[in-house]
């Protein structure tokens, strides 16, 4: 398959998802657009609960009972995701988009061979013989990383650690050799360490098999090496989107200025810089801007109107006011501008 | 594994022990004569207690007692049910309709309990679900004797088609059957509802685990990814219901054989326990407590072999 760096493999579009919940209709993810392109990785950033999750279950087909697609595409391979239905699904699933779950502890069956976990969508999609499978679950334990892949394939899940699960998750994402790999929070559940481990086995595996990866992480510190497009995501919308320089070098919302200002820093050990605040309750969400209510810089007309998405750049579009011509100027917060030089310096 | 078995079964024998023990002392200490029957003569009376040890101090009696059960199987004579009869062969006699009747009970409420926990669960707070829910909440807090006089009442008395006694003289097995089914129903229904309680609940935590959600992910149909990991991994802590399970069809058992006059272990114990007949008070006691080592025996080492994290960790 030959790559052409601007063929576009996925497209969500102006996706609008709600869970039917006691209260009332909890608006998980409020139109969304964003693609990916062929050999890419487009990272989706955000804090807990802000609609990532929802967002790339609904692209696996895999959302909640109680969801509902409100509205939206999601355009793959000339199909609309939101209308494939539940028999067509598994031939998507796995072999066309794999994913990686956040947490390996609790994504593995607990009482299943690990062999057989790999093996078993071999088996029953792919339709080879158990020797055939065998082998080729052997060959992708050790893609992933597994040493003794022969012994370790009859053990159990309890058998393994965090990180060692996690590549098992990966090999049984990548069984179905899928072209296209997301990635919720893949490092979110495992120490520090292992992390940057299991964070260079994507990027490693990625190349290798040519796949474009959807990436989501709370933690824009991560994303620096991983990403070549960022989506920043908050209470249910996409606020920011641009290229990882755009992103890190000339952030224009004011939840992204958070972001970058809450990343740990290890060179300065300085402290992080919490965010004010918790998200807005998704059953009520506020009128006019989300962020609004956490925002140092909001102005009046932020609690009633709804930023419109300004252009910056060809690849850079930012939903705040502060963009507005007739916005008053703010700067960049001076901790925030001083940690960017040093990235800049760094690069 | 195999060390995890023996070490189960020198604990059970541990316990067998304790409750040997422990049956014999509280029967004996109980207030009342081993000979009641005034009918007897006296100097009869000295002889038979000299030739049974009644005339030794408790303390040597129970010796006595536990040198018979280890080295000759040998657990007393009755005195009042059958005068003279080893208990030993009195309650040989008595096991088969017991046996037949709990194992059927348990037969039937196995499966059918799987497979309305799993209709359950699978049409979670849908029509269907809400029905078998508020038969199981019935079945559940309804004692089995209830059912016994309702089914009796019905399908003897109402529309004849059942005997109302159990039938000691059938020709054939499925006469025996034929009279058996109602005690067997009845002592069923209660272990199923059971059973289908806790595997509606755990299916419904399964179906919602991430490692369901993964294998779906992976490319399983939804039907696949039931039935190869929700299903299996719900059976595993049912088998830990199983226990009370069957002491309760026991339970039930002695009342219920009473009710259709089945000539089994549990009208025997009620006799025994009423006649003052303490050889054969103990010996079924002791009896009715190995069927429970045994069957949490077997529970345990079958939990092993579906369960690896029990098998590997207690293998080495
Ligand atoms: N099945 C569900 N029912 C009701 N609300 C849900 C459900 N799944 C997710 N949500 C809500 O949707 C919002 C977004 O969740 P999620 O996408 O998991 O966040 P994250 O960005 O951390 O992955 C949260 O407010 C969450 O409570
Ligand atoms: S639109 Fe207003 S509230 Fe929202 S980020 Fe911009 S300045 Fe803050
Ligand atoms: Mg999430």
């Amino acid at each position: 398959m030959a790559i052409n760096p601007n063929e576009t493999v996925l497209k969500v579009e102006d996706l609008r998802i709600s869970f039917k919940a006691y209260g009332g209709m909890v608006q998980a993810v409020r139109g969304v657009s964003f693609d990916l392109k062929r050999g890419e990785t487009v990272a989706i950033v955000g804090e807990s609960g802000s609609g990532k999750s929802v967002s790339i279950k609904a692209i696996m087909g895999i959302l909640a009972p109680n969801a509902v697609i409100e509205s939206g595409r999601i355009e793959y391979d000339g199909m609309d995701l939101t209308k494939v239905s539940e028999e067509d699904f598994h031939k998507i699933r796995g072999n066309r988009i794999g994913l990686i779950f956040q947490d390996p502890l609790s994504a593995l069956n607990p009482i299943m061979k690990i062999g057989k976990q790999i093996t078993e969508v071999l088996h029953l999609s792919k339709k080879i013989s158990s020797e055939e499978a065998k082998h080729r679950a052997l060959e992708l334990m050790h893609a992933v990383g597994i040493p003794e892949a022969e012994r370790r394939f009859n053990q159990y899940p309890f058998q393994f650690s965090g990180g060692m699960r996690q590549r098992i998750v990966i090999a049984i994402a990548l069984a179905g050799d899928p072209e296209i790999l997301i990635c919720d929070e893949p490092t979110t559940a495992l120490d520090v360490t292992v992390q940057a481990k299991i964070l260079e086995l994507i990027n490693k595996i990625k190349e290798e098999r040519h796949l474009s990866v959807i990436f989501i992480t709370h933690d824009l510190g991560v994303v620096a090496n991983m990403a070549d497009r960022v989506n920043v995501m908050y209470a249910g919308k996409i606020v920011e989107s641009g290229t990882s320089e755009e992103i890190f070098f000339e952030p224009a919302h004011p939840y992204t200025w958070a972001l970058l200002s809450s990343m740990p820093d290890l060179q300065t050990k300085e402290r992080l810089l919490a965010i004010p605040g918790t998200p807005p309750n998704m059953i009520y969400p506020p009128a006019g801007d989300a962020f609004a209510a956490r925002n140092k810089y909001a102005m009046k007309i932020d609690f009633e109107k709804e930023p419109p998405s300004f252009k910056l750049s060809d690849t850079h579009y930012a939903s705040t006011w502060l963009l507005h011509p007739k916005a008053p100027k703010v700067d960049l917060p001076d901790v925030l501008r001083a940690r960017i030089e040093r990235m800049k310096g760094a690069k | 594994m195999v060390k995890y078995i023996l070490k189960r079964i020198g604990a059970m024998l541990l316990t067998l022990f304790l409750i040997m023990t422990l049956s014999f002392w509280i029967i004996r200490l109980m207030p009342m004569s081993i000979f009641e029957n005034p009918a007897t003569p006296p100097d009869i009376q000295k002889l038979l207690m000299a030739e049974m040890h009644l005339d030794k101090p408790l303390f040597v009696q129970y010796l006595y007692f536990i040198k018979g059960v280890v080295t000759e199987a040998e657990f007393g004579t009755s005195v009042q049910i059958r005068p003279g009869m080893d208990v030993f062969e009195i309650l040989a006699s008595r096991i088969p309709p017991t046996v037949l009747l709990n194992i059927m009970s348990l037969l039937i409420s196995i499966p059918l309990g799987i497979v309305f926990g799993t209709i359950a669960a699978l049409k979670r707070n849908k029509a269907t679900d809400n029905i078998i829910s508020f038969l199981i909440v019935i079945c559940i807090s309804v004692p089995s004797f209830v059912f016994a006089s309702v089914l009796q009442y019905v399908f003897t008395f109402k529309i004849p088609i059942f005997p109302t006694l159990y039938d000691t003289q059938a020709a054939t097995f499925a006469g025996t059957m034929h009279s058996l089914l109602l005690p067997i129903i009845a002592l069923a229904l209660g272990p199923m509802a059971t059973i289908a309680r806790y595997l509606r609940g755990e299916l419904i935590e399964t179906l919602s685990s991430e490692y369901l959600l993964l294998a779906r992910t992976k490319g399983l149909t939804r039907t696949q990814a039931t039935v190869r990991h929700a299903f299996r991994n719900s059976l595993v802590p049912i088998a830990n219901t199983i226990i009370p399970l069957i002491t309760g069809i026991m339970g039930g058992s002695l009342v219920i054989e009473k009710m259709f006059a089945v000539p089994g272990m549990g009208g025997l114990l009620i006799d025994s326990i009423m006649a003052g007949d303490h050889f054969l008070t103990v010996s079924l006691l002791i009896f009715y407590s190995t069927i429970s080592l045994i069957t949490i025996l077997i529970v345990d080492i079958s939990y092993g072999i579906i369960d690896p994290r029990i098998r590997v960790g207690g293998g080495k």
